[in-house]
């Protein structure tokens, strides 16, 4: 799954350890999901989508395209 | 919400405390074992009554232990917590695997050493700290 959030963060000129905390998880977390290595839960995503004021669909994506 | 402002109850300190309250709880129960341990022969002469007080005490600060665990493991985030039941699932397979064998290797006199419960401790606990130790690497 692909995510945006990085650029989000940095549009915003958030650190990790910012949004971590303003997500209540370690920065660890954000940078694995920043780096596509951990998918976040969805009630991650919700908290993420809620804090950005943008629909989950918004920030994460998933790879594949849609079948037909 | 401000994510300039860290949460006073935050993520990091909490679990921070929750560390804390692990450890203390970890500490206990080793001294609870060594009391148990040691207690019979160099405290209380093998009085009956004192080993089972000592058992019982460590029996109780052990369930203490794994409360605080599960609270621990509890409140981590799911990164996190990902990491931590793979490595509890991996050690409780290598605790399988490798602790019947040995047995059976140690009644048949196959091993030139005697096997006991700590071998199985100190192979779970090696288990468990590798585990975690890759799991924060591999998502480092």
């Amino acid at each position: 799954m692909k995510n945006r959030l990085k650029v989000l963060r940095a549009e915003r000129d958030w650190t990790q350890a910012q949004l971590a905390d303003a997500l209540d998880v370690s920065r660890q977390t954000i940078n694995a999901i920043e780096t596509g290595k951990f998918d976040p839960s969805l009630p991650l995503a919700f908290r993420a989508a809620r804090l950005f004021g943008m629909r989950i669909e918004e920030i994460f994506h998933d790879q594949d395209p849609a079948p037909l | 919400m401000n994510p300039r402002k860290p949460a006073e109850n935050g993520y990091q300190s909490r679990i921070w405390r929750n560390t804390i309250r692990l450890a203390c709880w970890g500490g206990a129960w080793v001294a609870a074992t060594l009391l148990m341990g040691f207690g019979p022969k160099f405290l209380w002469n093998k009085a009956l009554v004192f080993t089972l007080l000592a058992a019982g005490l460590d029996v109780a600060v052990g369930v203490g232990l794994i409360l605080a665990h599960k609270k621990y493991i509890a409140e981590l985030d799911e990164l996190q917590r990902t990491v931590f039941l793979n490595a509890l699932g991996i050690t409780v397979g290598v605790a399988l695997i490798a602790g019947i064998p040995i047995s059976v290797l140690n009644q048949y006199d196959v091993i030139p050493f005697k096997s006991d419960i700590s071998l199985l401790v100190i192979l779970m606990s090696l288990t468990y700290v590798v585990c975690v130790a890759y799991g924060n690497w591999r998502y480092r």
